[in-house]
């Protein structure tokens, strides 16, 4: 066996060494550190190159969708008022609802203070379900936070540093998330495939799901009622067995540029192999960020 | 060996891993939905031009920085790059001169190291296998790498042998 050789089974050992003590700690301890000092590195010169061809990148994903974008125009152009009725419509509901509250005694949930960042580095494969935010520690993030965008649950906090964050998207598979299907009330867990739609598990398999429930997060983790997205495939009721369905994500994770972070529900450090579900503790907690000062309530009241 | 081949290898490498993150990242030029595997092509351009030790050192740096960037467990990418500069460093003298082998072993060479991160990461528990575009994960970076492979080998040519640029058809 030549030194060659010999090299290239060491570091296979080596490799193979590492991998193993990793998955063992759980992606704490000495792992996190290093991930933390070499993003450290490499964060000055991602936002560098990042800043450099941002434009460019958007010039030619523009012209690649020129064809479609009248298209595009005129049917968002529709969307927009639709949309703006709706709101009209729900700002009117919202109010009756706030009154409501005040009258019947009922503690009115303010709105949850969040931190908007930007999205700076993608992961390093397409098997990655990573992504680097531009706000971190200094702007009140912590692990276990959150993220969300226009459209739904993006992801949560995974790594925090002094200025930048690392979120674990939803579809990756250590993610799980308590969830509600709110046509029924009925609470189960949506887990990552890596990719495309959710895999979701109802706790009770005597209410079936339908195709296009919506489902939201059930707040034994995350706050509660954040939109996942919409069941695609409907499964059947049936007692003794396991109900097992999917869902669509809400948010388009391939195309999201900016999210907000919500810093107001502040969750309990969870390794990323833990499910939400478990052994979570809701705290009341009060969040100053340089925008909006919020209480929010614990899940009890 | 020049010391200076190592260095610009591994300014190479670290770029690529830039690139990597941000132009080819998430959301940014991922042709149906998958980003080339920059990191590995240049692992397989430099090859040919230092030494068969420096290559898989190199190989093994890269795997461990992509490890630390990413999301997953470490030391997969590392054994997979790992596994890819070896191949490199056995036939890098056999595809050095010529574009068409350059080609073939931009994609042979990539589809291989997606393979084995893909298998050792199932091994792990990182349910890559069990992925729902799986084929699609690992064959695609291995044609944008052949798309990507002309530039990325001149380049490397360009730096390591500036007095012989063209290649032999």
């Amino acid at each position: 066996m030549n030194r060659v050789t010999i090299l290239f089974l060491a570091l296979v050992s080596i490799g193979f060494i590492i991998a193993t003590f990793d998955v063992r700690s759980e992606g704490d301890g000495v792992g996190d550190v290093l991930r933390e000092g070499t993003q450290s590195v490499f964060t000055p010169f991602q936002k560098a190159v990042d800043w450099v061809t941002t434009p460019v990148v958007g010039f030619v994903d523009g012209v690649s969708n020129l064809a479609g974008l009248r298209d595009e125009n005129d049917r968002l152009s529709e969307r927009v008022r639709e949309l703006e009725a709706q709101v009209r419509a729900t700002d009117a509901l919202e109010e009756q609802v706030t009154q409501l509250e005040l009258i019947n005694g009922l503690e009115v949930q303010g709105e949850l203070a969040t931190v908007t960042a930007r999205l700076y580095s993608g992961g390093v494969s397409p098997f990655d379900n990573a992504r680097f935010i531009d706000k971190g520690a200094n702007d009140g993030i912590v692990v276990g936070q959150a993220v969300i965008d226009e459209d739904g649950l993006v992801g949560r906090v995974d790594l925090v540093s002094a200025n930048d964050a690392r979120i674990r998207l939803i579809t990756d598979p250590l993610v799980s998330i308590g969830v509600r299907v709110q046509s029924s009330n009925e609470t189960g867990i949506a887990s990552g495939r890596g990719d495309g739609p959710l895999r979701l598990e109802m706790f009770r398999a005597n209410e079936a799901v339908y195709e296009g429930d919506l489902v939201v997060t059930d707040g034994s983790r995350f706050p509660p009622g954040l939109v996942v997205g919409t069941v695609s495939t409907t499964a059947d009721a049936e007692v003794g067995f396991v109900l097992r369905s999917s869902i669509e994500p809400a948010a388009n994770l391939s195309e999201v540029d900016y999210v907000r972070v919500i810093v107001g529900f502040t969750p309990v450090d969870l390794s990323p192999g833990d499910s939400e579900v478990s052994s979570v503790t809701s705290t009341t907690s009060t969040t100053t960020t340089s925008s909006t000062t919020t209480t929010v309530p614990s899940e009890d009241s | 060996m020049r010391r200076s081949r190592i260095v610009v290898a591994i300014i190479a490498v670290a770029i690529a891993i830039v690139l990597q993150t941000t132009v080819f990242g998430a959301g940014r030029i991922e042709p149906f939905g998958v980003a080339p595997a920059l990191v590995t092509l240049v692992i397989i351009a430099v090859a040919p031009y230092v030494e068969p030790e420096v290559t898989i050192l190199l190989g093994f740096t890269a795997g461990i920085l992509m490890d630390l960037i990413g999301s997953g467990t470490l030391g997969l990418w590392a054994m997979a790059l790992t596994v890819v500069a070896f191949i490199s460093s056995r036939v890098g003298h056999r595809y050095a001169d010529s574009i068409v082998l350059s080609l073939l072993a931009a994609f042979v060479l990539t589809l291989i190291g997606q393979l084995v991160y893909v298998i050792l990461g199932t091994l792990f528990g990182q349910e890559t296998a069990g992925e729902p575009n799986v084929v699609a994960k690992i064959l695609l970076p291995a044609v944008w790498n052949v798309v990507l492979a002309y530039p990325v080998f001149w380049l490397m040519r360009v730096v390591f042998r500036p007095r012989d640029r063209s290649f032999v058809q």
